[in-house]
C-alpha cells in the first residue's frame, strides 16, 4: 500500500478532476449532419494536463512521473468493461453471414489510407498509435496496455481519439453521404461500413444514408447497426492481433525508422514499483 | 517487470471507488448500486492479470488487455451460467464513468510531454480524417465485393 500513501495527492486531484468533469457532463453541439461530443473524459485529460508544471504548476515532475503507470493500471478497468460489451453480442456475430463478417477486415483500411501520409507529414511513432485503428475507448486501452498512454504512440491515439469525438460524427455524416451520392456502392455494403464501432459515429452516417437512399431505409439501418455491434466486438482483437502488427511493419517500411516501439522508456516504468528493480526511479 | 500484486489491487480499489463517484456525478447512479459491479470489475482484472502472469512463465507473451476483456467475454457469455446478472450488475458501472479517470490520470502524466503533443496540432486533424475514410472505403469495398460475388445485390 506505500505507493497508495505516496500517490495519495494524484489520486486526489484525479478524484476531484473526475468530480468537475462528470459535473460539467456531456454536451452535444448539432453540426451539420452530425453532432460535436464534447466528453467529461475530454475535459479530463484538459484539466490534468492545466495541473501540470506547465501552467498551474500544482503537479510536480516527480508526480507526473509516478501518474504514468496509474494509467496502466486503471485502463484496465476499463479492458475488463470492455469484455462484458462483447459477450452477449458473440451469439449474434456467430450467425452474420460472410459478407458482414468480412468487411470488418475493411476497418484496416484506416492504415492504409492514413500511415504513408502521417509519416509523410513527418509523425514517427505517433503514426503507428494514430492510424492503427479508428481510435475509439478500445484503441486507448490497447495503446495504454501495450505502449503507455503517454508516449509517442499516445499521443497519436489520443489525438485521433480526440478529433473523432469532437467532429467523428460529422466528418461520418458528411462522408456517407457524399459515398451515397457518388453511386459506387450498393445501399447495403454503404450501411455496412457505417458500423465503425462508435455509435455517435453510426448513427450519423447512417442517418445521411437514409437521407440520401430513403428506398433502403431498413436495409441499411439493419447493416449498420449489425456491423457496428460485430466491429465493437471483433475491433478490439482485431486491432491487437491484426492492425497493431501490420501498422508496425507498414510504418518501418515505409519510414526507416527501427526505433524501438514505446520508447524504452514506457514499458518497464508499467512495472516499475515495490517488487521492481529495487524500487529505483530511472 | 511488473507492480506487485497488492500495489496494482490497491490502485485498482482506488480507481474503482474514483470511478463511482464518477458514476454518480455523470450518470446519477447510487455507488452502492454499482458498487458489487466494481468488485466484479475488480475481480476480472485480477483474474485476467493473473492469467498473465502465468502464461508469460510458460512464454506465452500477451498484453493483460487481451486476457482482461476475455475474462470479461467470457463470464457475459449467454451460455456461461449467470451471465444475465454478470452483464447487469456490471452494466451499473458505465463505460464512460471508467475513461474519465484514466484519462485524468494521462492528463497529470502527459504534461512532460505536451510540446510533442500540441506539436502533431493540424497533422493530426488530416491523419484523423484519412483514418476515418479508410475505416469507411475499406469495408464497403470489402462489404460490396462479397456482396457481388454472393449475388446478393
Amino acid at each position: 500500500m506505500s505507493d497508495i500513501l505516496k500517490d495519495w495527492k494524484i489520486h486526489l486531484l484525479v478524484l476531484a478532476i473526475v468530480i468537475i468533469a462528470e459535473f460539467i457532463g456531456i454536451r452535444k453541439v448539432a453540426i451539420g449532419p452530425g453532432t460535436a461530443l464534447f466528453l467529461p473524459m475530454l475535459y479530463a485529460l484538459v484539466i490534468g494536463i492545466l495541473l501540470g508544471p506547465r501552467f498551474l504548476k500544482i503537479v510536480t515532475d516527480e508526480e507526473m512521473e509516478r501518474a504514468s503507470p496509474l494509467i496502466g493500471i486503471s485502463v484496465m478497468l476499463l479492458s475488463a468493461k470492455y469484455g462484458t460489451t462483447i459477450g452477449p453480442a458473440i451469439p449474434t456475430i456467430v450467425k452474420a453471414g460472410a459478407a458482414l463478417i468480412f468487411q470488418e477486415l475493411g476497418n484496416l483500411g484506416t492504415i492504409f489510407l492514413g500511415l504513408p501520409v502521417a509519416v509523410a507529414l513527418g509523425l514517427k511513432r505517433e503514426a503507428v498509435g494514430a492510424t492503427f485503428s479508428i481510435a475509439r475507448e478500445g484503441s486507448l486501452a490497447i495503446v495504454a496496455d501495450v505502449f503507455g498512454l503517454d508516449g509517442p504512440e499516445g499521443r497519436g491515439v489520443m489525438g485521433v481519439y480526440i478529433c473523432g469525438t469532437l467532429f467523428g460524427a460529422i466528418y461520418f455524416g458528411l462522408m456517407a453521404g457524399f459515398f451515397a451520392s457518388l453511386g459506387w456502392f450498393s445501399a447495403k455494403a454503404l450501411g455496412m461500413a457505417c458500423g465503425v464501432g462508435s455509435a455517435s459515429m453510426m448513427a450519423a452516417s447512417s442517418g445521411a444514408l437514409v437521407a440520401a437512399l430513403p428506398n433502403f431505409k431498413d436495409d441499411i439501418l439493419a447493416f449498420a447497426a449489425a456491423s457496428n455491434l460485430l466491429t465493437g466486438a471483433t475491433g478490439l482483437y482485431a486491432s491487437l492481433f491484426l492492425g497493431l502488427p501490420l501498422t508496425e511493419w507498414l510504418y518501418r517500411t515505409i519510414s526507416g525508422d527501427r526505433s524501438r516501439p514505446g520508447q524504452a522508456k514506457a514499458e518497464p516504468r508499467v512495472g516499475e514499483g515495490k517488487g521492481g528493480k529495487g524500487g529505483g526511479k530511472q | 517487470m511488473t507492480k506487485s500484486y497488492g500495489e496494482v489491487f490497491w490502485i485498482l480499489v482506488v480507481a474503482g471507488a474514483i470511478t463511482l463517484v464518477g458514476n454518480l456525478v455523470g450518470f446519477k447512479i447510487n455507488p452502492a448500486d454499482a458498487l458489487v459491479g466494481m468488485l466484479l470489475i475488480i475481480a476480472i482484472v485480477m483474474v485476467g492479470f493473473t492469467l498473465q502472469q502465468l502464461l508469460r512463465r510458460i512464454g506465452v507473451q500477451l498484453p493483460s488487455i487481451a486476457y482482461i476483456s476475455l475474462v470479461g467475454i467470457l463470464i457475459t457469455y449467454p451460455a456461461f451460467p449467470g451471465s444475465d446478472w454478470f452483464f447487469a450488475t456490471i452494466g451499473k458501472v458505465q463505460f464512460l464513468a471508467l475513461t474519465t479517470p484514466v484519462l485524468a490520470y494521462a492528463g497529470i502524466a502527459i504534461g512532460r510531454d505536451l510540446d510533442a503533443f500540441a506539436r502533431l496540432g493540424w497533422k493530426i486533424i488530416v491523419v484523423a480524417l484519412l483514418v476515418f475514410t479508410g475505416t469507411f472505403i475499406g469495408s464497403a469495398i470489402i462489404a460490396e465485393l462479397l456482396l457481388r460475388m454472393t449475388g446478393q445485390v
